[in-house]
């Protein structure tokens, strides 16, 4: 098991197009980081570079400490799960397992001692002689982490790899994977589009977008404390609300170049302190989740989201006073999108 | 609903049995004629049947004509052809579909071009080219210039692009050397499509007249289509003869067809099948 750092990595591609912009950060031995940003950011790029799939154009890329960027893909010590399993399909599950070591020369009778003891550890064992072809989707993902898991990694590199399989399936998915990670102690890089995903596995996130990290940081920080406008409302579902300076009235000083977010849940139906701010507005729609309902109401021509505790005196197209703590607002810079210290 | 369908079935299969026949027609009678003494072959219009059934004809044709010796020079010949080509258009359109380098783009329409130009077009160069080496009357002035079809790594090149990248990503990653990969992963998930090229390129080389009439000119190094030729030119008039021969040429043709048949139709769908 080692570290993973990466050091100033730029890719270019041929319309000079950057696709990697000065991507900079390190995981220690153990950790799971999780890579997270809407399509086209980057994040595959970035998994592939690592894995020596692509090449970077400058930088520098530390596998234990040892530059790789020279190394084959084989030669990195890095396993990767790709988003479609990517199981040779002419191969039963047993080939598919076996077929790194074999490349790799490993005397037959180990090979299928490791073999049968990571198919025991998946819960394989029963379908060593199946086709990919006649496997559920959970059954080919856990054979393409036991292909990976095989490969002995330094760093264990994962693409969307639960991307493909349904709902139920994919929190299952979620825990065996922790579990996983947390017996294995291994390096892992885990590449998703959805960010409640990466707040849940990642021990630190890495918010991608146009290929420029955002924000590397705890999930807990992420979610509270994001750095700029994209951060705030790519993670959070729903998504933040981002108002006018005014909603402020008095209290704002620069409402000119100030957006202000808050979070749907930190909306409430009641004042709770003297200096709580409010914002109104017409109820466009009722959405109830259970323990929960999701209010949607036009303010100043915009939609806010809030998430309240259920009330049968709410009605559509009635006027609705929706209050928060002052505390729970965020400022960013117009412009750039930083952010900025709440003025008031 | 249900009369309709029949219906629909009933004129398919009708359409489809009479075009079996016209097709098979010919080639039953010619086979039949093989079969027939003499007075019956030679009758103005031959009989559909045979009246006394006798292999003379076979006999004196694989004697008297040395047809085995020209039967082995294209069976040597189609299956050199076959086992080359099928491999350099495996490796060449995995390669221009899979591989990234530089160059690949312009190669592949220099490829696709290449379909375009007629065979005929190519035998003049082409004799100058195996004159000046010294290889015409040689086995290699017949498989050499059907090695590299272009046709064959166009149809490649467009099902591997079929092929999602990542599995090869993972066996790269798996450690898999090119060759390893390309054996242990792209030719297994090709297999359909190489096969059914290759019964494509055999029956091709089997039955290709020009080139080899031209490129061996000594009698002994003759394929069987231009051997059969030569023959009707000399004996005219010996129809059971010529249908022997023509019998003897077809034979292996059906034989591979036939099995070959289910793989060779799988790949012909094989578009619409993938999961």
């Amino acid at each position: 098991m080692a570290s993973l750092e990466l050091s100033h990595v730029f890719r270019v591609i041929g319309g000079g197009q950057t696709v990697l912009h000065d991507i900079d950060f390190s995981a220690h031995h153990g950790e799971l980081i999780s890579v997270v940003g809407p399509s086209g950011c980057g994040k595959s790029t970035l998994l592939r570079s690592i894995a020596g799939l692509e090449e970077v154009t400058s930088g520098d890329i530390f596998i234990g400490g040892n530059r790789v960027n020279d190394l084959q893909p084989q030669q990195r010590r890095i396993a990767m799960v790709f988003q479609n399993h990517a199981l040779y399909p002419h191969m039963t599950v047993y080939q598919n397992l076996a077929f790194g070591l074999r490349a790799r020369r490993v005397a037959r009778s180990v090979v299928e001692a490791r073999v049968r003891r990571t198919a025991v550890r998946l819960g394989l064992e029963a379908l060593l002689g199946r086709y990919p072809r006649e496997l559920s989707g959970g059954q080919k993902q856990r054979t393409a982490l036991g292909r990976a898991m095989l490969r002995d990694p330094e760093v264990f590199l994962l693409d969307e790899p639960l991307s493909s399989l349904d709902v139920p399936l994919r929190s299952e998915m979620r825990r065996e994977l922790m579990a996983l990670h947390k017996s294995l102690g291994m390096t892992m890089v885990y590449v998703t589009h959805d960010q409640s995903e990466a707040l849940s596995l990642g021990e630190r996130v890495v918010v991608l977008s146009a290929g420029k990290i955002q924000q590397i940081d705890t999930p807990q920080e992420i979610y509270g404390n994001p750095q700029n406008r994209f951060v705030a409302a790519f993670v959070g579902w729903p998504p933040m609300n981002f108002l006018n300076g005014e909603i402020l009235g008095a209290h704002a000083n620069d409402t000119q170049n100030v957006e202000y977010g808050i979070r749907p849940e930190r909306l409430m139906l009641q004042q709770h302190a003297a200096d709580d701010l409010s914002v109104s507005g017409r109820i466009e729609c009722i959405e109830s989740l259970g323990g929960v309902w999701q209010i949607e109401i036009i303010h100043n021509g915009g939609r806010l989201i809030a998430r309240v505790p259920p009330d049968a005196a709410l009605r559509q197209d009635a006027e609705l006073r929706l209050w928060f703590n002052q505390t729970d607002l965020y400022a960013f810079n117009r412009t750039t999108g930083t952010r900025v210290k709440v003025n008031r | 609903m249900r009369i309709k369908v029949l219906t629909v079935r009933a004129s398919l299969y009708a359409s489809l049995t009479t075009l079996a026949i016209l097709t098979l027609f010919p080639l039953l009678w010619v086979t039949s004629i093989a079969f027939m003494r003499s007075p019956e072959q030679s009758a103005g219009t031959p009989p559909l049947w045979p009246r006394h059934p006798t292999l003379n004809n076979i006999v004196n044709i694989v004697q008297r004509e040395m047809l085995g010796h020209y039967f082995l020079n294209s069976l040597i010949v189609a299956i050199a052809t076959t086992v080359l080509s099928t491999f350099v258009a495996g490796l060449a359109g995995y390669a221009l579909a899979q591989v990234q380098f530089r160059g690949r783009r312009v190669i592949s329409w220099v490829v696709l071009f290449a379909v375009l130009i007629p065979s005929q077009a190519l035998v003049l160069p082409l004799f100058e080219m195996f004159r000046e080496v010294h290889l015409i009357n040689h086995y290699a002035a017949l498989i050499l210039p059907a090695a590299a079809n272009p046709v064959s790594i166009v149809l490649i090149q467009a099902y591997m692009r079929g092929i999602p990248a990542e599995i090869l990503d993972a066996a790269r990653m798996d450690g898999a050397g090119e060759w390893r990969t390309f054996f242990s992963v792209v030719v297994p998930m090709m297999a359909p499509m190489l096969a059914a090229l290759a019964v494509l390129t055999f029956v091709v080389s089997w039955n290709d007249f020009m080139w080899p009439m031209i490129a061996m000119q000594k009698a002994s190094m003759q394929t069987l289509p231009v051997a059969l030729a030569s023959i009707d030119r000399e004996h005219y008039q010996e129809i059971g003869l010529m249908a022997a021969g023509a019998t003897v040429t077809i034979l292996p043709m059906m034989a591979i067809f036939v099995a070959s048949q289910r793989y060779y139709l799988r790949s012909v769908v094989a578009g619409s099948l993938t999961d």
